[in-house]
């Protein structure tokens, strides 16, 4: 009985904690469908706004050029940075030389220092090389990040070594071993990775905002960003726009969710 | 293994469409954003609000194409914020190639950012353009030892706005809130407060725009002639403080969290007036429920303090010309329009609502039209009379670290520390900073 009610208890705990956690999207979505003065006057019920908003959102802005910008940084970093760091977290534990765990702890310490800090060296090499303007200026920075790394060398850890020396037995080369028995089993870290990744790639806007300058290669967030500088803010555009910019990433940690949560806790399959 | 090809081909499948628009994107990568782009007749401008600044800029922009038809801009939305980080990376890393040719700034980061980074800018002085034509208050804000650095654009002129059906409801007028001091304003607000529960205005705690705009109505500052603070021991902003706080306390003047909501208070009818600058009308307006019931006004005066008026400023900019720049084209270009063409003024007013700082646009008839929403009140007339009263204000390389620092003493006072104490506190902060 007493299990039972604090069941109960729980539950009703859990259901309250996620109506305050779902909230901000449920106004989210609300607002995109009311007036600047509706959101302002926070109603909470849907308006028949969305065909105005959006009408005047696609004037003012180049939606599709952003999200296209958007989602090409997003994949490609989210591409290139699981294959650069699974491999280097990989290396990192199957290996052994005696310089490694030297070299993981400036990878860590690395992280320690404040992007704003590396920015303007970073704008400097990166305007010489002639990439202001380019996607690539975007991406490549954010492709090796000693987090990731970590996050793969911890899950390698559970990942039986006994594999690794059988499969060298049976005169499978090294990348092949890589390619063909880590990178299957080791899924639900990948998962959780690129989720990570993505999210993170899809929401930068510091160093996208200063080394992006022409208007035809905004990001969302960038768009996000210019709808309220003006004087007069509209917030039931700048609602959509946010859902918009919201959307993607909201499915890619719906689809992977479950293999986010197992990476994360490094469990393998 | 069928599940390792499944996985590689919608890995290129993914990278197909990225690699397209990347290799789109990159073939004109470096082209950089300013003057360096190979044609003569293209200006390259970074500003931030389509409906007004960027508005206006598309306007001047065929304004100049009747006599040089093969003009073109290139304008870039940068909102402030970015805009200011951008020209201090770029600044930092010296590479000035990455610069358009023209940029709109802030007028209280104007000086900041010509003394701190003077290689971003081109001196406009052998412009031909005449700054004469221009309120000293607002020309000030862009010269730095007598070189002009900017063409002043919007007006940030202060203005009184108050629900006239508020106000008659508890008996008054808005000429009982025209040319009077604060004391009257809180005896009267109080009243409206009492009779109708409406509070007259609102704000962001931990702003400090209240206290500057109090402060410049009075000529005063946060610094004095030679650039040191003068927060401590400043009988004006002490004034300032004191009548802040009453505001505060006696309930006329709602303190909310943040800039939305400031705007929230008024447009939603929970408070009957705000204390801005005239950019204000714009969001304003955006309560079209309320239409007929504002109208506009000046400024309550500061008691017994020396010099002090009805008249104020809170924000306005200025198009600076930049060192990257086209400078011949783009000094033509700004003398033409924003500098000499009433055409312009005539245009962006009605529309974008862009009070003009030149003062030969001022006696435009459009100024002198109507507006429904003020009740018939002529408002851009009377804003401009306010602007010519306007004192200067000293802003300097510190002004925001001052800002801030005033702020943070403004928190702390109406938490109910002492304000001397405060003061002193961001004074020292200031001279800190300054090092």
């Amino acid at each position: 009985m007493i299990r039972k009610l604090r069941g109960a208890g729980g539950y009703a705990f859990l259901t309250i904690w996620t109506l305050f956690s779902l909230f901000p999207l449920y106004f989210m979505a609300v607002s995109a469908t009311n007036t600047s003065q509706a959101v302002l006057s926070s109603r909470l019920l849907p308006g028949l706004e969305l065909f105005n908003n959006a009408a005047k959102l696609f004037a003012a802005q180049n939606v599709g050029a952003a999200m296209l910008s958007s989602f090409a940084i997003a994949v490609g970093t989210t591409i290139l940075a699981l294959i650069v760091t699974s491999i280097a977290g990989y290396a990192f534990e199957v290996y052994h030389s005696r310089g490694k765990d030297v070299l993981m702890g400036v990878l860590l310490l690395a992280m320690m220092i404040p992007f704003a800090a590396t920015m303007i060296p970073l704008f400097q090499m990166f305007a010489k090389i002639g990439m202001v303007n380019s996607l690539f200026a975007v991406i490549i920075p954010a492709i090796s990040t000693p987090l990731l790394i970590l996050l793969f060398r911890q899950s390698t850890r559970s990942f039986p070594s006994e594999l690794v020396e059988a499969a060298r037995m049976d005169g499978l080369g090294e990348l092949a071993i890589f390619a063909r028995i880590y990178v299957p089993t080791m899924r639900a870290t990948f998962a959780a990775a690129g989720v990570i990744t993505f999210l993170t790639a899809w929401n930068n806007f510091l160093w996208p905002r200063v080394i992006l300058i022409k208007n035809d290669v905004q990001t969302m967030p960038m768009l996000i960003s210019n709808l309220s500088a003006g004087y007069v803010t509209d917030y039931g555009v700048l609602m959509l726009a946010v859902l918009f910019a919201s959307l993607p990433t909201m499915i890619v940690f719906f689809v992977l969710q479950r293999q986010f949560a197992n990476g994360i806790t490094g469990a393998i399959k | 293994m069928k599940r390792i090809t499944k996985i590689a081909v919608s890995a290129v499948a993914l990278a197909m469409p990225v690699a397209l628009v990347l290799s789109g994107c990159s073939s004109d990568g470096g082209n950089g954003g300013g003057g360096d782009n190979g044609d003569d007749n293209t200006l390259t401008v970074w500003a931030w609000d389509p409906n007004f600044n960027i508005y206006a800029m598309k306007e001047a922009e065929k304004i100049y194409q009747k006599d040089h038809p093969d003009f073109k801009l290139d304008i870039v939305e940068t909102p402030w914020d970015d805009l200011q980080t951008k020209l201090t990376t770029l600044a930092q890393s010296q590479s000035f190639g990455e610069l358009p040719d023209i940029f709109l700034t802030q007028n209280n980061a104007f000086q900041k950012n010509v003394i701190n980074y003077p290689d971003l800018f081109s001196g406009l002085g052998d412009s031909g353009i005449d700054f004469s034509e221009f309120p000293k208050a607002v020309a000030d804000y862009s010269t730095v030892d007598g070189v002009n650095y900017g063409v002043p654009f919007d007006s940030g002129t202060a203005i009184g706005a108050y629900r006239t059906d508020v106000l008659a409801e508890a008996g008054y007028t808005v000429a009982d809130f025209t040319d009077i001091t604060w004391d009257d304003f809180l005896t009267k607000a109080k009243d409206v407060l009492a009779k109708t529960g409406k509070p007259l205005l609102s704000g962001q705690a931990g702003s400090s725009d209240m206290i500057m705009m109090m402060l410049q109505s009075a000529g005063a500052s946060l610094f004095d002639n030679d650039g040191n603070p003068t927060i401590a021991d400043n009988a004006a902003l002490e004034q300032a403080i004191s009548t802040y706080t009453e505001l505060v306390k006696s309930g006329v003047f709602v303190e909310v969290n943040s800039w939305d909501e400031y705007i929230g208070t008024f447009v939603n009818g929970s408070v009957a007036g705000t204390i801005n600058g005239v950019w204000i009308v714009g969001s304003i307006q955006s309560a079209a429920d309320q239409s007929g019931n504002w109208a506009v006004t000046n400024l309550p005066k500061l008691d017994g303090v020396p010099g002090a008026t009805n008249y104020s400023a809170n924000g306005g900019s200025s198009w600076a010309v930049s060192s990257n720049a086209n400078v011949e084209l783009a000094e033509d270009f700004l003398k033409s329009t924003f500098a000499g063409s009433t055409e312009l003024y005539d245009t962006i007013l009605p529309k974008a609502g862009a009070v003009a700082n030149w003062i030969p646009a001022g006696g435009s008839s459009v100024y002198a039209q109507p507006s429904d929403f003020f009740g018939g009140q002529a408002i851009f007339a009377d804003v401009v009379k306010f602007g010519a009263s306007v004192p200067s204000n000293n802003t300097g390389v510190y002004y925001y670290e001052a800002r801030d620092a005033v702020s943070a003493a403004i928190t702390k006072i109406i938490g109910g520390a002492d304000p001397k104490d405060a003061l002193a506190e961001a004074q020292s902060t200031v001279e800190f900073a300054m090092g």
